[in-house]
């Protein structure tokens, strides 16, 4: 068993050692002194961690350094003893690059997989994960120096030679001061723990304010820009960085200006104050008009002169309360599955808050991030990944196809924000004033959309959900932006939309693929419902939309190749082995040259199964958190499945039933006050319509009402009649 | 000898009475099947269910899930309403049920008369 003490000679030692690296003297006016040794000390303490620590798997040295407060109380002062305008100093240039080395791994992300997690790590790993936030807010606060801006220097040396000149050292020098900037970044207070400071000062905004006032953004717009041509190697350490950076910030709100978001908070705070208001109304509606011991109680008559009874005064209102509250008072709960615990260091599912001034460096960030790095890094990276390079991590691919959604969107708004703009000058909108989508072009190609398909499929195979979250999003802006590129009024950005939207739709494994994601839904996060939703309800509309302006769209069919595939290998089993191979290639050519129309109607039934439609119970479910385009796009599937595809039957079971009844009646019911309510309290009223003439024209549905239908029994309930015999398909 | 005898028939060992706990109904396709369940549904909607119609639809549809509840809460008083549907869905999907279903749909296709189509 393991102790979890660190070994007492190990504490002795590093203890040793970092008293030996310097401290504030008293004859120096309290000023920071190094120690005789202390660029030996400083070498020696990397040794430390990474022949101790880092070989044996363990994180002692890590927390005795922790506990010894040697980031603070010496890297930093070190940092800070190295003047700004110091360029001949040779001596402190490498006192602070060994600095940096100590502070790298320190910074290091605690996180492990299973199988590498030992026992030091578990029992370490908490106080190191407190102390991180520490050094973060120490990096981001310290009084005297810019941290971040003294890391850079270390770099700009080797920053400055052209890329042909660099030595393995530099180019290693340059990656480390990137990673010391992501890890910075990346270090946010942890759920789980307790923090006992303010947790802004740690925050998203925090660090946007200080990456900005410390030229971080500057580093890597330039690297960016320049990735290709002075740079290499470095795009996926600047991937992670940007990840950290923008992961959970609305795009939409980054864009709006101050005094837009200001009325659309001002509204959202109002609509939450009608909420709250409506709520308690709901409740005092309710409420007991006495004290809570006057003590009534009544009867439920039931058939066979049996009575239940129920106790309350509010029950007296109404028999639906009491109903209710004869439910609401079983004990029993049908146990449910507990969740698994999810990795927490990746996700961007969390939305982050910005205030007014990081909003504003963010903004500009982005902008001019999109104006001249986009491009180059993105198209780098795709590369990159595509020939499997050493550098590339499983990570990266997620981080990669995460950012291609968000920057998309980002450019999608700051579009529209610019035309709100140019509207409100009352300048009507030329050709020439609108932006062409060229800025994100190197994401909008072949090559992507290939990727894209082939994480996509790669993900869902192997039930890898978080990434596929993030391939979904990735997807569903994709289709967004070029559906505005197709409005835009540029000639040449429509052909080009058109020629995209051609190649997206044209692969039948691509519609499949989103089917199968939308039904094979189970008990994933909210934001992988959202997320398949949402991929779900663009697709769709979009299909919808291209097929009705293109009639005779093709799509590659590859199904019944293979049916005739599978028919032609059992035949040539007999035949001999060339004759064999040759027919394969034969149906190879077959397979790849199959071509069919593409029937919206046909294509669209697929999405109201029985699995789709459960998949869109299970997102309205959450009805209460959900916002107002949220609901849209639940009601507009919804309506489509009862009233476009006209397969209501999907949804008279008895669940959705007092689902759709409990949102508009209540107890605690959607709110009432919202534009939506009006429509999905119209949906109900509609299905709830056909529902009854159903009951009475079928009395079979009575029972059927408790259960998925059978397909043979699904059509006949719907129309009132058998299907033909068999219709060929 | 004589204890050998007792070995043998076990007389002397203490008989261990284990206490079981009394099992909790479940609630499977056989008390769905019981005359309190699916049968007794059938009937009662046929009895007692009416519609007004149009215009009356969410007063229609509170009555409807009301008789679906007291039906539920007298076949399987344990579960809550919510829960027993949820129960009951996936019951629907066992074979045995499937038949039932589809000799359910069947009687009730007789009355009405074949005179659709």
């Amino acid at each position: 068993a393991y102790s979890g003490a660190v070994d007492q000679e190990v504490r002795a030692y590093i203890y040793s050692l970092a008293s030996a690296l310097g401290g504030t003297g008293l004859d120096e006016d309290g000023r920071y002194a190094l120690g005789d040794d202390a660029s030996a000390v400083l070498k020696d303490i990397k040794r430390w961690l990474k022949l101790y620590d880092e070989k044996l798997n363990r994180y002692d040295v890590a927390r005795c350094l922790a506990e010894a407060n040697v980031f603070k109380g010496d890297l930093l002062e070190i940092l800070s003893l190295w003047p700004e305008d110091d360029r001949q100093g040779k001596l402190m240039g490498k006192m602070a690059l060994s600095c940096m080395e100590i502070m790298v791994p320190l910074t290091w992300p605690i996180e492990k997989n299973e199988m590498q997690m030992t026992a030091s790590h578990y029992c370490h790993a908490p106080y190191l994960q407190l102390a991180q936030i520490g050094y973060k807010r120490e990096i981001l606060e310290h009084p005297s120096t810019a941290i971040l801006r003294t890391a850079i220097r270390i770099a700009l040396p080797s920053i400055a030679l052209p890329i042909s000149e660099r030595s393995q050292r530099d180019e290693g020098i340059i990656r480390l001061v990137l990673y010391f900037l992501r890890n910075v970044a990346m270090i946010s207070a942890p759920a789980n723990l307790p923090v006992e400071w303010n947790e802004n000062e740690v925050s998203r905004a925090a660090t946007i304010a200080a990456f900005q006032a410390q030229d971080v953004f500057t580093l890597l717009l330039t690297i960016a820009s320049n990735i290709g041509e002075d740079f290499n190697t470095q795009d996926v350490v600047v991937l992670e960085l940007l990840f950290h950076i923008v992961k959970g910030i609305d795009a939409e709100k980054l864009f709006m200006e101050d005094e837009e978001l200001h009325q659309k908070n001002s509204k959202e705070l109002k609509g939450l104050m009608l909420k709250e208001a409506a709520m308690l109304q709901g409740y005092a509606k309710n409420a007991p008009t006495r004290h809570n011991r006057f003590g009534t109680m009544i009867w439920v008559k039931r058939d066979n002169e049996r009575v239940s009874t129920v106790s309350g005064q509010d029950v007296l209102m109404d028999g639906q309360h009491a109903l209710s509250k004869m439910d609401q008072s079983k004990k029993w709960n049908k146990p449910k599955q507990r969740k698994k615990e999810q990795r927490t260091t990746n996700h961007f599912d969390l939305p982050t808050p910005l205030n007014k001034n990081s909003k504003k460096f963010l903004r500009s960030f982005v902008e001019d991030f999109l104006d001249s790095g986009f491009n180059p890094l993105f198209a780098h990276l795709r590369r990159a990944i595509e020939r499997d390079a050493d550098r590339v991590l499983e990570s990266h691919q997620q981080q990669f196809l995460y950012l291609i959604g968000w920057f998309l969107q980002a450019e999608r708004m700051r579009k529209a924000s610019k035309k709100r703009q140019l509207d409100k000058q009352g300048v009507l909108d030329s050709v020439a004033e609108v932006d062409s989508y060229s800025l994100v072009a190197s994401v909008l190609n072949q090559e992507t959309f290939i990727l894209l398909n082939k994480q996509m499929q790669e993900w869902l195979d192997h039930k890898q959900w978080l990434e596929l979250d993030a391939a979904m999003r990735c997807f569903t802006q994709i289709l967004l932006t070029v559906q505005e590129m197709s409005l835009s009024p540029i000639d040449e950005d429509q052909e080009i939309a058109d020629n995209i939207q051609n190649r997206i739709f044209y692969e039948e494994t691509t519609h499949d693929r989103v089917i199968s994601i939308l039904r094979n839904y189970k008990d994933q996060n909210f934001s992988y419902l959202d997320a398949c939703t949402d991929l779900a309800h663009v697709f769709l509309r979009l299909l919808e939309q291209y097929s009705k302006g293109n009639i005779d769209l093709q799509v590659r069919s590859r199904q019944r190749a293979r049916r005739k595939k599978a028919a032609k290998t059992a035949e040539s089993d007999i035949q001999a082995d060339q004759q064999d191979s040759e027919a394969e290639d034969e149906v190879d050519v077959q397979r790849l040259s199959k071509e069919r129309k593409f029937d919206f109607k046909r294509f669209a039934a697929k999405f109201v199964t029985q699995p789709c439609v459960n998949t869109f119970v299970t997102f309205t479910t959450y009805y209460k958190d959900l916002t107002d385009e949220q609901l849209k796009r639940a009601h507009r599937y919804f309506y489509r499945v009862a009233f476009k595809q006209e397969m209501s039957v999907m949804l008279l079971r008895l669940d959705i039933v007092s689902l759709f009844y409990r949102m508009i009646k209540g107890p605690d019911g959607m709110n009432t006050a919202s534009s939506i309510f009006n429509e999905w309290k119209e949906l109900a009223k509609q299905v709830f319509r056909k529902l009854i003439k159903q009951m009475q024209e079928r009395p079979g549905l009575a029972v059927e009402l408790l259960f998925s239908k059978l397909s043979s029994t699904a059509f006949y309930l719907e129309h009132g009649y058998e299907k033909e015999a068999i219709v060929s398909t | 000898k004589r204890s050998r005898v007792a070995d043998e028939l076990g007389i002397d060992e203490e008989v261990q009475v284990t206490k079981r706990r009394k099992p909790i109904a479940k609630l499977d396709d056989d008390r769905l099947l019981s005359q309190n369940g699916i049968p007794k549904l059938r009937r009662i909607v046929q009895e007692k269910l009416k519609f007004k119609g149009k215009g009356h639809e969410f007063s229609d549809i509170s009555r409807m899930l009301n008789l679906y509840q007291l039906w539920l809460d007298d076949l399987y008083p344990r579960a809550k309403f919510a829960d027993g549907l949820v129960i009951i869905e996936k019951l629907g999907h066992s074979k045995r049920m499937g038949v039932m279903r589809k000799e359910w749909i069947k009687e009730s296709k007789i009355p009405a008369g074949d005179d659709r189509r």
